[in-house]
């Protein structure tokens, strides 16, 4: 398929779904229509921060290893730009999603105590902080690798290194800070600390995933042709040790809950492992850590193209499965899912696809000033 | 001297040694392999190596460790002796989770550690005749070797067509080994052995342990406390020919202190007269009987409002009502005799003697509440 006619595929299939999601809002009303515009919001954001903490990493450790492949996960980080808007337009879901938001909040003694924090106000200052802070490092870390590029000089590898640590450090606030807000505030009565580890494992687990899929689709364009299989095979043992800390992070949280069975803990399980909801649930547990857990066992497996193909697929649609199965339960007790959801996937995975498209043309395929590319290309296991 | 075991041929560097790998490899001139002094990638392909079965092994262990922690648990925890925990029901997966974790990772580490070492490896094999060559030394810091060995058993094997095939490959210095002369100590095949054996014997001291106490039950191997001269609950005693442990008193007799009461009602025992002088003695004697019997109902200020009484819904009586401070010293002790609504006789507890010095306790405590102006002098 030319180019052309993949962008004009593209477009139309967003247009389509710009439209289906305008209906949603007259034919449903608002909470189905924020509840898919959060749902995809938290997707495409845990896959751009997941990418952009690929980047901080390779700087804070000063990996060799992964320098050729550093501008893809650069190029995905790059949605944070749109993401920026998305967000800012999805506080239009407060009072709508969160009932600590509301104005009947004051009337219930726990929900008073918290109305300062969960109103509309102070929940728009942290949301644009967040996203400014954001944007910052992708500032620094970003915008000087596409520009050593032209101008190869190393004091844009050591700026990197040096904000590496402090991107850490606000990427784990901020992340942690929009698990709580987004997603624990749907019950504003549950109390978890580890909701943002949660969170996190699943952004990194999809950032690379994602990665996987754009190192394999441009190396299916005859790009980055001085790949080699060991730095595939890095990447697909990343894959599989993150399933692990996602499978790990994901019981820890259940299992202590269950067993205190405290209610301002299962406040947030019964409904999402109970009635419709539990097949869901059971599904994200199979899709992201058993198949990518099994899948990716043997050697051969990690540094398998077609495997990590479909395993990264998979673990994509899993981590959407996942924010699906934290999110809708807000709606009812049953399973809501209809054209308005496949309006909403239209939209925003044409969207996504169109920008990931002019991303992709960003500088270089790989950083050709970073100071350690030769060496990151001679990397053998 | 024995035969020779292997030629050794030591190159500068590892590209050196990978470059004449191919050509020695075809002339089959006895078994392949290479001492490096760290791992050079590639080289187990080059030399033939079959892959490890060594993943397949852990990966089976491992599942086989995870299926051993759930059946022991769920033996344990809902089969053999269900027990509710924290209110989940016996059959809780959840809970045995972190468990199955624990074990899956014992199973697989231990496989990986002992598999590799022991069973692909062969170690501890301290006799290997490279460890007792010149070239050791530098193998271990910067030299790398290659060595052509005798097959198991040595026939065929002619080190003196090693020796020129491995110069033609540039080698820089060569080396004969002689076979090992005698069974080096501590082999694979010696510990195998040793485990065995000890494993057999733990197993055969614990069957014969195990049978001699489930198939001879008399021969308890330590009573101890079990053997004491008492009759147990349920048991006849075999001291007495009723079979009683505890006997009746004698037809017609009185024990000591025990007379029976010459009254029926409390009212009409008001007419005794207390035998007891009030001394110290005598106070504090009434005191220890009250603080043993009478306390859990009527509490130690004789007011009948202890703990018990919610417990089981009767109500003491309050010691200082006037009724009873107008009873007369005798009636106070019929009441101890034979009770009184849901007070039972105290009778059997008390001696007579006991009884009456708690009368003039009960005394004291009404004189405690209801005190005069000269007790205060």
């Amino acid at each position: 398929m030319s180019a052309d006619r993949t962008a004009a595929l593209l477009w139309s299939a967003t247009l389509l779904g710009a439209a289906a999601a305008a209906a949603t809002y007259l034919v449903y009303g608002g909470p189905r229509f924020w509840a898919n515009w959060l749902l995809w919001f938290i997707f495409l954001l845990s896959i751009a921060l997941g990418a952009l903490f690929l980047v901080a990493l390779e700087h804070l450790v000063a990996a060799r290893w992964s320098v050729p492949l550093r501008r893809i996960a650069e190029r995905i980080s790059s949605l944070l730009l749109p993401l920026a808007a998305v967000g800012v337009l999805a506080l239009g879901s407060l009072p709508a999603l969160y009932p600590g938001s509301r104005p009947e909040a004051a009337a219930d003694p726990v929900l008073a105590g918290k109305a300062s924090w969960l109103g509309l106000p102070f929940f728009s200052v942290r949301v644009v902080a967040c996203a400014a802070l954001g944007l910052l490092a992708l500032a620094v870390l970003v915008r000087g690798s596409l520009k050593q590029d032209r101008d190869p000089d190393p004091r844009y590898t050591i700026r990197a290194r040096r904000f590496a640590p402090v991107g850490m450090a606000i990427f784990a606030l901020s992340i942690s800070q929009a698990a709580f807000d987004w997603i624990g505030a749907l019950e504003p009565k549950w109390y978890s600390d580890v909701i943002g580890v949660y969170l996190f494992a699943g952004a990194f687990l999809s950032g690379l995933a994602a990665t996987v899929l754009a190192v394999l689709y441009l190396m299916g364009r005859q790009r980055l042709q001085q790949i080699r299989f060991d730095h595939v095979y890095n990447l697909g043992a990343w894959l599989f040790a993150f399933t692990v800390f996602w499978g790990y992070i994901a019981f820890a949280q259940y299992l202590l809950m269950w067993y205190g069975n405290l209610p301002e803990e299962v406040v947030w399980y019964l409904p999402r492992t109970g009635g419709a909801w539990l097949p869901v649930a059971i599904l994200v547990f199979v899709l992201q850590f058993l198949i990518p857990f099994f899948a990716l066992i043997p050697m051969d497996a990690k540094g398998d193209l077609k495997r990590l193909r479909w395993v990264a697929l998979v673990v994509l649609a899993a981590h959407w499965l996942d924010i699906y199965w934290l999110i809708f339960p807000v709606l009812g007790r049953s399973l809501v899912f209809s054209w308005p959801e496949l309006g909403f996937a239209l939209l925003f995975i044409g969207g996504t696809l169109l920008c990931l498209r002019r991303a992709m043309e960003l500088g270089e395929d790989m950083p050709v000033g970073d100071p350690f590319l030769k060496e990151g290309l001679e990397f053998r296991l | 001297m024995s035969e020779t075991f292997a030629v050794l041929g030591l190159f500068d560097n590892a590209e050196a040694l990978v470059k004449a790998v191919p050509g020695l490899k075809a002339l089959r001139l006895g078994r392949l392999e290479a001492y490096t002094p760290y791992p050079v990638h590639g080289l187990d392909d080059l030399l033939g190596r079959r892959r490890s079965p060594l993943a397949g092994m852990v990966l089976v262990m491992g599942i086989l460790g995870a299926l051993t922690a759930l059946g022991f648990q769920l033996w344990v925890a809902a089969v053999d002796y269900p027990l509710v925990t924290g209110g989940k029901a016996p059959t809780s997966w959840q809970a045995f989770v972190p468990i199955m974790f624990e074990v899956t990772v014992l199973f697989a580490s231990f496989t990986a550690g002992l598999g590799m070492l022991h069973l692909l490896n062969r170690l501890p094999f301290f006799g290997h005749p490279v460890l007792q060559s010149k070239a050791i030394r530098g193998i271990t810091r910067d030299r790398f070797a290659l060595a052509l060995e005798a097959d198991e058993g040595g026939a065929g094997f002619d080190p003196a067509a090693a020796q020129a095939a491995l110069e033609t490959a540039g080698a820089l210095e060569i080396e004969w080994l002689p076979a090992p002369a005698r069974e080096p100590f501590l082999t694979a095949v010696f510990i195998q052995r040793s485990l065995a054996g000890i494993a057999v014997a733990c197993l055969v001291s614990g069957l014969i342990m195990y049978g001699s106490v489930q198939m001879m039950p008399v021969a308890l191997p330590m009573r101890h406390m079990l053997d004491q001269p008492r009759v147990d609950p349920q048991q006849p005693s075999s001291f007495f020919k009723d079979g009683h442990s505890m006997q009746l008193p004698v037809a017609g007799t009185v024990a000591r202190g025990f007379l029976p009461p010459g009254f029926t009602t409390p009212e009409e025992a008001g007419r005794l007269v207390n035998p007891l002088p009030r001394t110290p003695a005598v106070m504090a004697r009434g005191r220890a009987a009250y603080q043993t019997h009478c306390v859990v109902c009527h509490d130690p200020l004789g007011t009948g409002l202890p703990s018990l009484s919610a417990a089981y819904g009767a109500k003491p009586a309050n010691l200082h009502t006037d009724a009873i401070r107008g009873y007369p010293d005798g009636q106070i002790y019929g009441t101890i005799v034979l009770g009184k609504n849901a007070m039972p006789s105290y009778a059997a507890d008390l001696s007579e003697d006991d009884r009456w010095a708690v009368v003039h306790y009960v005394r004291a405590l009404q004189r405690a509440q209801n005190a005069k102006a000269e007790d205060f002098q």
